[in-house]
C-alpha cells in the first residue's frame, strides 16, 4: 500500500517545535551559566564541601517540590485548574511541630516518626478528598486546607519554635557518609525513589495519562480517582519527609514554614522546562531544585542580600507560566 | 448464517422523545457496515446502547452468536467490540509506545520497558498498516492522521472482532480521509467487521458494503451502497427530495458592496480582484493553502493586508480588527462553531442578542423584554429547535447551534456576511435550512460570501463561484453552468485531477483540539 507511505513522513514542522526545544536547551544553558558565573567569582563555589552543602540545603525545598511535582503531573499540569497543593509548605510544619512535640513528650522514636508520616500523609488525603468528594478545583481545595493546617500548627505551637533533638534529627543534621552529608543523600533517595515511581512504572504512567487527558484515561479503563487520590497521598508524605529534614537542620520545629510555598511551585513549574515533553517530572524538578539552590547559595558567598533571591525566583515563575501558557495556546492552534 | 452483529428492535425513551423506535441493525461477518441517519435520528443512541452505556427498554443484541441481556461496557469489549471515536485519546506528551500500550503497559519486573513498548509499537504500526513513524515521535508530533492510526492500533491490541468507527473523518483532510479508508479496508480484509458511521455519503459509498439508513429512531432501509446514489441515500435519510437540497436564492445582484482591487497579504495570496454584489451569494473555493481562508479572515480584520485596496459601498475600507468590520457592517460565522461562533454555556438569548447588546440596551440597562421578543421572532423564523431561549446553547445540535450563528448577526442586520464552512459537521436537515436562510440573508438585500469545499454545494447555493490556488483567483465560474469537475480542475491548477479525487476538496487543516473539560 504505497499510499500508505506518505503517512509515515514527519509530520513535524520545525517551527512547531521551536518553542520547547528554545526553552529546553536555553534553561540548561542558563543553568551553565549561572554555575560559570559563580564558580569565577564567588569564592569556594565549586569546592566539594560547598557543593554538597548546596544539595543539603535544598533538600527540604526539594522533597516539598517532588510531592508537588507528582500533584500536578495526576492533576494536569494547567497552572490554575490544573492539579495544585498549597498546602505543602503548612503540611511541613504541621508535620514539624508534631514531630518536635511527640519526641518533646518523650514518645519512641518509631513512634515519633511513624505518626509524623501519618500526619503528613493524612493532610494529603484530605486534600486528595476535597478534591474529588466536593470536586473543588485544587488550586481552591488546597488553600483551604493550607489555611486548616497552618492553624492546626499555631494551636499545637502557639506560634512559638518547639526546639528538639533526637538520635535521628542528629544524624541527618551532621551525619555525612562518603564525604556527603545526610541531608544531600535523603534528597537523592527520594528523588531515586520517586523517579522510579513516577518516570518508570505503569503507575507513573497511568498518572501522566490520568493528569493530561482524563477522558483518554478513563476510555483506556483508569479509575482516574485512585490515581489522583495516591498523588495526595504521596505529597503528603513528602511534606512529612520534608518535615524531618527541617527539623534536622533547625533543631526543631520553626515558624513561618509557609514562606516556602512559592519556592516550591517555583522549582516544580521550572522542572517542567528541563523536560522534552514539557510536563512536570522528577528530576526536572530536582534540577530546578540545585539550580535555587546555587543560586541562593551563590549570592550568599558573595554576599548579595538574600532578598534579591525573591526577586529571581517571581522572575523565574512569570517567565515559566508564560511559557507554559504559550506551549498551551500553540498546541490549541495546532 | 449468524451476524457478527445483530441489533434487533431496539427501543429507548428519554422522558418524552422516542429515542429509538424498533430499529434493527445487522452487520455480517467481515463486511464495512455503514450506518447513516440526520442528526437526532438515533445513530448516537444506538451507538450508546451497542457500547453498553445505555441499557434499551425493549430489543435484543447479539455479538458473535451471543446474546447479551443489558451488557455494562466491559461485557461488551469483552465480547470483541472496539470504539474508535472521533477525538483521538491519547496524550500528547506520550511516546508512540506509550500512547499505544499505557494501561496495559509491558513491564519487566515492576517498571515500564520502554524500548520493548516502542519496540513493539513499531512492529504493530509495521504490521498492520506498513508504517513506521518517526523514530522518538511524542504524539503531539504526529498529525491527525497518524494519531488516528495509532488510536485504531491501540484498538487492535485488545484482538477485537467488531470494530465501530464514529465519525472517524470529521478533521481530517481529504488525503487522510483517503488513507482512513485504505486501512479500513485493509482490517476489512483481515477479517474485521466494522460499522462505519459518517455525515460524508462519499466516504459511506467508497467504502460500505451495506449501509442501514436511520430516521426517527427506525431502521427505515438496507441498501447496497454500490447500487444505490448518494443521492438516493440521501434522500431516505430525511424523506423528501434531495433535489431542492440546494435552494438557489432569486435575489437578483444589485450595486457592488465589497470590491477588492489587487489585494495581497504577505505569501497567502496576491491580487485578488473580487467583487460581490447586494443580493448575491459568492462562493470562494481552494484547497489547503490556497489563501482562501486567509483572505476570509482579512475581511474581516482578522488579518491585515499589506497590499492592493478594500471598499465597501464604494467607500474605502480599512480593517484593523474584527471590531472594524463589525461596525462597517461585515458578520462573519467562523468554522469552529464551539471555540468561535458561539458560546455553548450562555443561553440561545443570549448568543443571539451577543452582537448586538446595544440596540437591546436602555440607559445602559439591558431591555430583557426585547432581547426576548427578537430571539422568539429568530427563533421562529429560523425554526431553531430548542426548549425555549434560555436553553444553554452547547444542548443544541450542531445544525442548530450554527444557526444560532447566524441569527447573531441576522439580529444585527449586516450588510455583508462571510460564511466559513457553513455546513460542516452538520446533518442534511439542518443544512437545507441553513442554505435557505443564506438564501434569504440574498433576498433581503445582503451580499453574502460563501468559503467551501463542498463543491455540489457552492455550486448549489451560489450566483457565481471564485477558485483560489497558490494565492491567486484561477477561476471564475458560472454556477449554473459549471460543475464539481471543472472547479476541483481548476483549484489543483492545471485543470487535471489527482485520481481518486473527489467533489470534496480538503480546504481546511484542522485538529481537533484536545477535548479537555
Amino acid at each position: 500500500m504505497s499510499s500508505l507511505e506518505t503517512l509515515a513522513r514527519p509530520a513535524t514542522e520545525p517551527a512547531n517545535n521551536l518553542l520547547p526545544r528554545l526553552a529546553q536547551r536555553g534553561s540548561l544553558l542558563v543553568f551553565g551559566l549561572i554555575l560559570l558565573v559563580f564558580a569565577m567569582t564567588a569564592p569556594n563555589f565549586l569546592s566539594a564541601g560547598n557543593i554538597a552543602n548546596v544539595f543539603a540545603q535544598s533538600a527540604i525545598l526539594g522533597i516539598l517540590a517532588f510531592g508537588l511535582t507528582c500533584v500536578v503531573i495526576g492533576g494536569g499540569n494547567h497552572v490554575v485548574s490544573g492539579g495544585l497543593d498549597l498546602s505543602l509548605a503548612a503540611n511541613l510544619g504541621l508535620c514539624a511541630a508534631v514531630y518536635s512535640s511527640l519526641n518533646n513528650q518523650g514518645c519512641e522514636a518509631w513512634q515519633a516518626l511513624s505518626l509524623t508520616l501519618a500526619c503528613g500523609v493524612l493532610v494529603g488525603a484530605f486534600n486528595g478528598l476535597a478534591v474529588l468528594l466536593l470536586g473543588l478545583p485544587p488550586l481552591l481545595a488546597t488553600l483551604a486546607s493550607m489555611n486548616l493546617v497552618a492553624g492546626l500548627e499555631l494551636v499545637l505551637t502557639q506560634n512559638s519554635v518547639l526546639p528538639t533533638e533526637s538520635a535521628l534529627l542528629a544524624s541527618l543534621a551532621f551525619g555525612y557518609w562518603l564525604g556527603v552529608p545526610a541531608l544531600a543523600w535523603v534528597l537523592l533517595a527520594v528523588a531515586a525513589l520517586l523517579t522510579l515511581l513516577i518516570q518508570h512504572s505503569a503507575f507513573g504512567l497511568r498518572l501522566y495519562a490520568v493528569g493530561e487527558y482524563p477522558e483518554a484515561a478513563r476510555a483506556a479503563g483508569l479509575g482516574l480517582r485512585r490515581y489522583v487520590f495516591s498523588s495526595y497521598l504521596i505529597a503528603g508524605a513528602c511534606a512529612a519527609v520534608a518535615a524531618l529534614c527541617s527539623a534536622a537542620f533547625f533543631s526543631g520545629s520553626t515558624t513561618g514554614s509557609g514562606e516556602m510555598l512559592l519556592s516550591v511551585v517555583a522549582i516544580t513549574f521550572l522542572g517542567v522546562v528541563f523536560s522534552r515533553r514539557l510536563t512536570a517530572n522528577i528530576p526536572g524538578t530536582l534540577l530546578a531544585t540545585l539550580l535555587l539552590g546555587f543560586l541562593i547559595n551563590g549570592f550568599q558567598l558573595l554576599n548579595i542580600s538574600s532578598f534579591w533571591v525573591n526577586g529571581v525566583q517571581g522572575v523565574l515563575i512569570l517567565l515559566v507560566v508564560a511559557f507554559s501558557a504559550a506551549v498551551a495556546k500553540q498546541e490549541g492552534h495546532a | 448464517m449468524t451476524p457478527a452483529l445483530h441489533l434487533k428492535n431496539l427501543y429507548k425513551r428519554f422522558g418524552a422523545t422516542q429515542a429509538l423506535d424498533g430499529v434493527s441493525l445487522r452487520v455480517e461477518y467481515g463486511t464495512v457496515h455503514g450506518l447513516v441517519g440526520e442528526n437526532g435520528a438515533g445513530k448516537s443512541t444506538l451507538i450508546k446502547v451497542l457500547a453498553g452505556i445505555y441499557r434499551a427498554d425493549a430489543g435484543s443484541l447479539s455479538i458473535d452468536g451471543h446474546r447479551l441481556q443489558a451488557p455494562t461496557p466491559r461485557q461488551v469489549e469483552a465480547r470483541g467490540v472496539h470504539f474508535i471515536h472521533q477525538e483521538r485519546l491519547l496524550p500528547a506528551s506520550f511516546s508512540v509506545g506509550e500512547a499505544l500500550f499505557f494501561g496495559h503497559e509491558i513491564r519487566r519486573g515492576p517498571f515500564v520497558d520502554r524500548r520493548a513498548q516502542e519496540r513493539e509499537a513499531a512492529r504493530l504500526l509495521r504490521d498492520y498498516f506498513d508504517l513506521q513513524f518517526p523514530a522518538g515521535a511524542l504524539v503531539r508530533d504526529l498529525d491527525s492522521a497518524q494519531r488516528q492510526v495509532l488510536q485504531i492500533t491501540r484498538a487492535l491490541l485488545a484482538k477485537p472482532k467488531i470494530l465501530v468507527f464514529d465519525e472517524p473523518s470529521v478533521s481530517l483532510v481529504k488525503r487522510e480521509v483517503d488513507q482512513l479508508l485504505g486501512i479500513i479496508r485493509r482490517l476489512r480484509s483481515q477479517g474485521l467487521s466494522i460499522v462505519y458511521i459518517s455525515h460524508y455519503l462519499q466516504e459511506i459509498e467508497a467504502l460500505c458494503d451495506q449501509v442501514t439508513v436511520l430516521r426517527n429512531g427506525r431502521d427505515v432501509a438496507v441498501v447496497d451502497p454500490a447500487s444505490t446514489s448518494t443521492a438516493q441515500i440521501a434522500r431516505l435519510m430525511v424523506n423528501r427530495d434531495v433535489g431542492d437540497m440546494y435552494p438557489r436564492t432569486r435575489a437578483v445582484p444589485g450595486e457592488p458592496v465589497l470590491q477588492l482591487n489587487q489585494l495581497g497579504a504577505g505569501h497567502a495570496y496576491d491580487g485578488i480582484d473580487l467583487r460581490v454584489h447586494r443580493g448575491e451569494v459568492l462562493g470562494l473555493t481552494g484547497l489547503v493553502g490556497s489563501g482562501a481562508k486567509e483572505l476570509l479572515k482579512s475581511l474581516f480584520g482578522l488579518n491585515v493586508p499589506e497590499r492592493g485596496e478594500m471598499h465597501l459601498h464604494g467607500q474605502p475600507l480599512r480593517l484593523k480588527s474584527p471590531a472594524d468590520a463589525v461596525r462597517h457592517g461585515i458578520a462573519l460565522v467562523p468554522e469552529e462553531r464551539r471555540s468561535h461562533a458561539v458560546a455553548p454555556l450562555l443561553s440561545v438569548l443570549e448568543n443571539i442578542t451577543l452582537a448586538s447588546l446595544g440596540s437591546f440596551s436602555r440607559w445602559g440597562l439591558l431591555d430583557r423584554g426585547a432581547q426576548a421578543r427578537e430571539s422568539r421572532r429568530l427563533i421562529d423564523e429560523l425554526a431553531i429547535k430548542t426548549t425555549g431561549p434560555d436553553a444553554p446553547v452547547q444542548e443544541l445540535s450542531g445544525g442548530n447551534q450554527q444557526k444560532v450563528a447566524l441569527a447573531k448577526w441576522l439580529s444585527r442586520h449586516s450588510s455583508l456576511y462571510l460564511l466559513d464552512e457553513p455546513s460542516v459537521g452538520i446533518d442534511i436537515g439542518a443544512k437545507v435550512e441553513i442554505y435557505r436562510l443564506i438564501a434569504r440573508l440574498a433576498e433581503s438585500g445582503a451580499a453574502v460570501l460563501v468559503l467551501s469545499s463542498d463543491l455540489p454545494e457552492l455550486i448549489g447555493i451560489s450566483h457565481r463561484i471564485l477558485v483560489m490556488h497558490r494565492g491567486r483567483i484561477a477561476g471564475e465560474f458560472d454556477a449554473r453552468s459549471t460543475n464539481s469537475e471543472q472547479l476541483l480542475g481548476c483549484a489543483t491548477g492545471s485543470g487535471e485531477r489527482p485520481s481518486g479525487a473527489t467533489a470534496h476538496l480538503p480546504i481546511t487543516q484542522k485538529e481537533t483540539a484536545d477535548v479537555q473539560s
